[in-house]
């Protein structure tokens, strides 16, 4: 019995240390050249708070902030590409991370995933790839994050003046 | 504890989880355009509060649904590759035909397997089969629901197909 325990212990001790995860992985992103990294926070979306209602400030309080790594893909690298596409589909890929939707061809397709509970959802992560183009993984986190806020949002964003400026970066990924 | 694991693996075999790797070969593919919602999105969308009629039935009927898959391919080997995996899943899991259509060209064939009552679906196949520049639908749809309600599952997610599964709600009664 205890050296079930031990051998239990053990496993979890390895995988916790060796499995890449999401956060690493855009740490590590932010350095290399063929990327694009940048962190969004909610004041992008110029709210006047005043302007929300309760449900609506609960929700937008719930959402922390986005990051978004995004890899430019070019006809030199892609051989980083595929390796670095197969580095993000593998996380995605681990126990934590559940998998909502998906939708694509192959070489181009989009997914969403998220990890956490029903009713408190830590991160929202958004993958899409483009042969061409690349491909980006947007992470949004937060806390006590539960549909209600999700759809909320929808109704924020609509009142809200999204800054494009603080998306200039990723307009070269986007041609 | 034997027979626990024996129960789970029974259950795991005989449910939808069979369903998801039937087909699994058809994603990643460049010619074949594969969507996926799983349990977990209904599951999520089900949580939501709805505020008028129309959206309480829609989510009545979200929370009945468990995973639904669609590939398209305009692809001719692909789509008897679909065609043959879609025939010998129907076999496998005991299928009925409920209906088939063939219109402008288009054969569509729709498959059902019933639940507890006569109009409680378990779980929808429907195959579309075009012919000629047209696409191939296939469309696996599991969950415990009514087939009057899928009617209005497929007007808001625009599924293709919609218009011949509208029918088949209105059809089986």
């Amino acid at each position: 019995m205890k050296a079930i325990v031990y051998f239990v212990v053990g496993l979890l001790l390895v995988s916790c240390s060796q499995e890449p995860t999401l956060q690493k992985f855009f740490v590590e992103s932010a350095e290399k050249k063929d990327f694009i990294a940048l962190d969004v926070s909610s004041s992008i979306l110029n709210l006047d708070k005043a302007q929300l209602s309760a449900e609506q400030r609960q929700a937008l309080e719930s959402f922390d902030k986005m990051n978004i790594v995004a890899f430019k893909a070019t006809p030199k690298n892609q051989a980083q590409y595929e390796v670095e596409k197969s580095k993000v589909k593998d996380i995605l890929k681990g126990e934590e991370y559940q998998e909502l939707m998906s939708f694509g061809s192959g070489s181009t397709g989009a997914s969403v995933s998220y990890i956490g509970t029903d009713d408190n959802i830590k991160e929202f992560i958004f993958y899409a790839n483009k042969k061409e183009n690349g491909f980006a993984v947007v992470r949004v986190t937060g806390d006590n994050m539960n549909p209600n806020n999700v759809m909320t949002m929808l109704s924020v964003l609509q009142k809200s003046n999204i800054d494009l400026d603080q998306l200039k970066p990723l307009q070269g990924l986007m041609k | 504890m034997r027979k626990l694991i024996l129960i789970i693996v029974f259950a795991l075999v005989s449910n939808t989880f069979f369903a998801q790797t039937a087909f699994d070969k058809f994603d990643d593919n460049d010619k074949i355009t594969a969507i996926k919602v799983n349990k977990k999105m209904f599951e999520l969308m089900g949580k939501v509060e709805a505020k008028d009629k129309e959206a309480k039935e829609y989510i009545g009927l979200v929370k009945k649904l468990d995973n639904l898959r669609v590939f398209v391919t305009s692809d001719d080997k692909l789509s008897g590759e679909m065609k043959l995996t879609a025939d010998k899943y129907l076999k496998a899991n005991g299928m009925e035909e409920l209906m088939r259509i063939n219109e402008k060209g288009k054969s569509v064939k729709i498959y059902v397997k019933s639940g507890a009552k006569d109009t409680q679906v378990k779980e929808l196949l429907m195959f579309i089969e075009g012919s000629g520049k047209e696409e191939t639908v296939l469309m696996s749809l599991t969950g415990n629901f009514d087939l009057d309600e899928l009617s209005a599952l497929t007007d808001k997610m625009n599924l293709p197909g919609g218009d011949e599964l509208s029918k088949a709600g209105k059809g089986k009664k």
